[in-house]
């Protein structure tokens, strides 16, 4: 009970040390994780980047018939449109606060529209999600909450993200994960146990999601997906399932977690299915744990051979690369890089923590000058050090691709590429082939002036990151 | 008191000056608020928009307060934010805008950017917390703080032209054919012999807003420009010429008849220039009568948009291209009086056709709304496609959201507008067509 007792979660970074700023070798930053202390950066200039906020929506969009409230004013509800255009499973609703409201108040407001939107859409839950105006005013949502839940027998779930109680938005994953968890899934385990196992998919791209779906399902285990495009009874289910297997070991930390230490199911923990060799460990895994070895060993050896005559002679010697991706994401995409013989010129991760002390400490015996830049969002300090390095490939998902393109990279944007599994890696392939035969357009773009100063670049990249002064 | 919204489709006060900031060339917006306030807007604004997009990111300073700032007051991250902003990030101008978190928490913006002037430093301010109003009430805030603190950083030094002609009252981004719009208005304006201050947009800098105060006239193009119209007339004393929606077609003709006479200028030439315009719109209506009546074009339909790309859009289709307007959806919440204006105005663009006028922002209200139309045709944001296959209609996505076009210069204001509006209305009736083509 105790786990999930506190309206919200420690943040990441009491709870893992996560940095989401800093820079140096991989070498320094696996011996600064291996120190017991490890001191905060903050930056003396910075850029928007995602918040908690932000990264609870994105695991509420993908819950079946639920409606989600944003407890704030309009603009906490803007991304809510990007939802919707990349098809979402949510309804979007803000309860617009003005300003009278930040003054008395608002639950009477929030009241009202719970009991509308029950009333019109009927629908499996509701969401009410925090803001930093929420978190300033200390708005009672839990009354509300307590009261309509009795009222209208509905599950509500409140999910309290404040946008700055912490510097790293994956917190925010951790937020909406525990307020699922802690209003959908029960007390405890129900005594009989089902024979499925958890795929635990946070805020994956649909294909990566249904790769790995198909992938287990060849091996003939039983799925319960969450929280990714699942209803709220599959959090029901998981409490009792066999085990979880996380699509990655980062995202999910959370849930996976708690599923374990609360309910007493077991988490695999593994790294991304990424990469052949990457998908074949992840499937071996999950078939050593439930003693079916040989058939993932079977499934991976044809699987290989399908993917060795799909890429032909395709190779990246020669290559080298820059990645700025979500951190677990980015370590796999090395490995799987490597795997396809290109050379890794430098990583951007969103965010740096012990759950990476394993990668920090293998890239360090092996390649310790690699240089790891800890940002999201922070565009000038990764063109500073891509004007640099000058990488002939650039890898990422951020909102900056298009800064990045103007200094004639050629890039290939993994925001909507799917590269889990097998056929991901013949998928990210391709799209790496595409990129680098033809780079007219980037030249183009490198016409097109940089938005900051020559003096900038004169600097040190991580000028503006500093040691936080308690 | 506000009520809550599905889908809403105007964001908040602090993403509408960002979007007029970010549209004015060399003009460096400096976000102090939570570090998602620039993501909310570039995910939820900017990317809707058709790729008007000036950084190829979100917006590029934000303070990105922490949990201390709130407790503890942000002004000194303010202060650090804003010297370094000036270091790394080229530009003309710098403009504070402020959230929610640091209005709320109460931080000092004004001594701020008085302290940058200070160290002779282009700063300007907007205290813009999203809980204050919407995006047009944003857009307000903006041109307010330019409009009042521009001439404290430079002295006035032009003359008085007599021709120019400043245009207001288009929302960058809200309307997602902002740029093609103002281009094409200015293109007429300098058909007439006049020289437009566009203010937004390409080669569009602080010049154009220095310059504001040596127009002869304030061009307004919709509710949302007689603010700044306002606020020149009692500074300086300029006059104004207000339309309630910016004019597609032959709307064209009225306002440069009455810019030629009130500017006193030369008949003869804008007699010549409407001529030439009128009559190229009357060939491209010749030229696409074939399909036109082969594919059924004239149908009645429902519009949903920003006020003044309805009043336009709809007036156009009604007047001049023999559509029937169904159902006007209104989306940008203008006050009452101009409401009421507007209804009494467009409720009756076909003579004998009664089309409804409705108010509204909500996604479910306009989607009930649109269910009980029986239409042929619908012309709104992207968040009304999902009714548009469902009554099985064609569609085209020209209001924002838009989440399927690309918009760079396109434009449906004026003749080159109207051009551009048969092409993707008609375009989009012989997509669906087709579909219905049996072999």
């Amino acid at each position: 009970m105790s786990l999930l007792r506190a309206k919200a979660p420690r943040s990441r970074e009491k709870r893992l040390d996560t940095l989401g700023a800093w820079l140096g070798p991989v070498s320094a930053a696996s011996t600064e994780f291996a120190g017991d202390e490890i001191a905060q950066r903050i930056r003396t200039f910075a850029q928007s980047s995602n918040d908690d906020l932000l990264y609870a929506l994105r695991i509420l969009a993908g819950i079946r018939d639920s409606v989600t409230i944003i407890h704030g004013p309009r603009g906490c509800a803007a991304a809510g449109l990007y939802h919707i255009a990349a098809g979402c499973n949510t309804r979007w609703f803000v309860t617009n606060l003005d300003e009278r409201d930040t003054i008395m108040g608002a639950d009477r407001k929030l009241r009202k529209s719970v009991v509308a939107l029950y009333r019109r859409y009927h629908p499996a839950v509701v969401f009410i999600v925090g803001n930093p105006v929420i978190a300033i005013n200390n708005d009672d949502i839990q009354s509300v909450v307590e009261e309509l839940h009795e009222e209208l027998e509905l599950p509500i779930v409140p999910v309290y993200v404040t946008g700055f109680s912490s510097q790293n938005a994956v917190s925010g994953y951790d937020t909406a994960l525990h307020s699922l968890l802690k209003y959908l899934s029960g007390n405890s385990a129900t005594a009989l146990k089902n024979e499925r196992i958890n795929l635990l998919s946070v805020a994956e791209h649909p294909q990566d999601r249904k790769d790995a779906q198909n992938l287990l399902k060849q091996l003939g285990i039983g799925l319960n997906v969450i929280p990714d495009d699942s209803t709220i009874d599959q959090f029901r289910l998981a409490v009792s399932a066999r085990a979880s297997i996380p699509l990655s070991p980062d995202a999910p930390e959370y849930l996976g977690a708690i599923l374990d230490k609360k309910y007493g199911v077991p988490l695999i923990n593994v790294l991304r299915p990424v990469g052949v060799e990457g998908t074949g460990r992840w499937l071996k895994s999950i078939a050593t744990f439930l003693g079916n070895e040989e058939a993932a060993e079977e499934l991976h050896e044809i699987k290989s051979a399908e993917i060795a005559l799909q890429l032909g002679d395709f190779s990246l010697k020669g290559i080298k690369t820059y990645i700025s991706l979500s951190s677990a994401n980015a370590f796999s995409v090395l490995d799987l890089l490597e795997e396809l013989g290109g050379e890794v010129a430098g990583l951007t991760i969103t965010h740096l923590d012990r759950l990476h002390v394993g990668h920090l400490n293998e890239l360090a015996l092996r390649n310790p000058s690699l240089q790891i830049h800890v940002s999201d969002g922070q565009a000038f300090e990764e063109i500073s050090i891509l004007r640099k390095l000058a990488p002939d490939l650039y890898l990422g998902d951020a909102t900056h691709l298009g800064q990045v393109a103007r200094l004639g990279i050629p890039v290939v944007s993994l925001e909507s590429l799917a590269i889990v599994g097998y056929s991901g890696v013949v998928r990210l392939a391709r799209r790496i082939k595409t990129a680098l035969a033809n780079s007219s357009y980037g030249l183009s773009l490198a016409k097109v002036n940089s938005p900051y100063q020559d003096a900038w670049f004169r600097r040190s990249h991580n000028w503006h990151i500093k040691q936080e002064v308690k | 008191m506000s009520h809550h919204l599905e889908g809403s489709r105007n964001s908040c006060a602090l993403h509408g000056a960002l979007q007029l900031f970010e549209a004015i060339e060399g003009v460096i917006p400096v976000i102090h608020s939570t570090s998602g306030c620039g993501v909310q807007h570039y995910l939820g604004v900017t990317r809707l928009s058709g790729g008007n997009d000036p950084f190829s990111s979100p917006p590029v300073s934000s303070s990105n307060i922490a949990e201390k700032h709130v407790v503890f007051g942000g002004g000194s991250r303010l202060r650090e934010q804003l010297k370094n902003t000036v270091k790394v990030v080229q530009g003309d101008l710098y403009a504070i805008v402020t959230g929610c978190s640091t209005e709320m928490v109460g931080d000092d913006i004004p001594a701020m950017a008085r302290e940058g002037r200070e160290q002779d430093w282009p700063v300007v301010y907007a205290n813009t917390p999203g809980f204050s109003g919407d995006v047009h009430h944003g857009y307000h805030l903006a041109v307010k703080a330019l409009i009042e603190q521009l001439p404290g950083i430079w002295k006035r030094t032009g003359e008085f032209q007599t021709r120019m002609v400043n245009v207001w009252g288009i929302i960058p981004n809200q309307d997602p054919f902002w740029r093609g719009n103002l281009q094409e208005l200015g293109r007429l304006l300098e058909g007439i012999g006049l020289v437009p201050n566009l203010l937004l947009g390409s080669e569009q800098g602080i010049a154009a807003w220095k310059q504001i105060p040596e127009a002869a006239l304030n061009l307004v193009l919709s509710h949302w420009g007689k603010l700044p119209a306002g606020l020149l007339e009692q500074l300086y004393g300029t006059p104004s010429i207000i339309l309630e929606g910016v004019p597609v077609g032959s709307a064209a003709v009225p306002l440069l008849r009455r810019l030629t006479e009130q500017l006193k200028l030369d008949q003869i030439r804008s007699e010549e220039f409407i001529t030439r315009e009128e009559s190229l719109l009357n060939h491209q209506f010749a030229r696409l009568a074939d399909s036109y009546y082969r594919a059924g074009f004239q149908r009645e339909f429902v519009l949903v948009g920003e006020s003044a790309q309805v009043a336009g859009i709809g007036e156009f289709l009604g007047k001049s291209f023999g559509l029937l307007p169904r159902m006007l959806i209104i989306t940008d919440n203008p006050p009452d009086n101009v409401q009421e204006a507007l209804a009494d105005r467009l409720s009756s663009i076909v003579s004998g056709y009664d089309t409804e006028v409705i108010f509204s922002e909500d996604r479910a209200e306009i989607t009930d709304i649109m269910r009980t139309s029986d239409v042929q045709l619908i012309l709104a944001s992207s968040l009304e496609r999902e009714v548009a296959v469902e009554l099985d209609v064609p569609f085209l996505a020209l209001s924002f959201p838009l989440d399927d076009r690309i918009v760079l210069d396109r434009g449906y204001a004026g003749y080159r507008g109207a051009t551009a509006l048969l092409e993707d209305i008609g375009s989009t009736i012989l997509a669906f067509s087709r579909a219905w083509h049996v072999c």
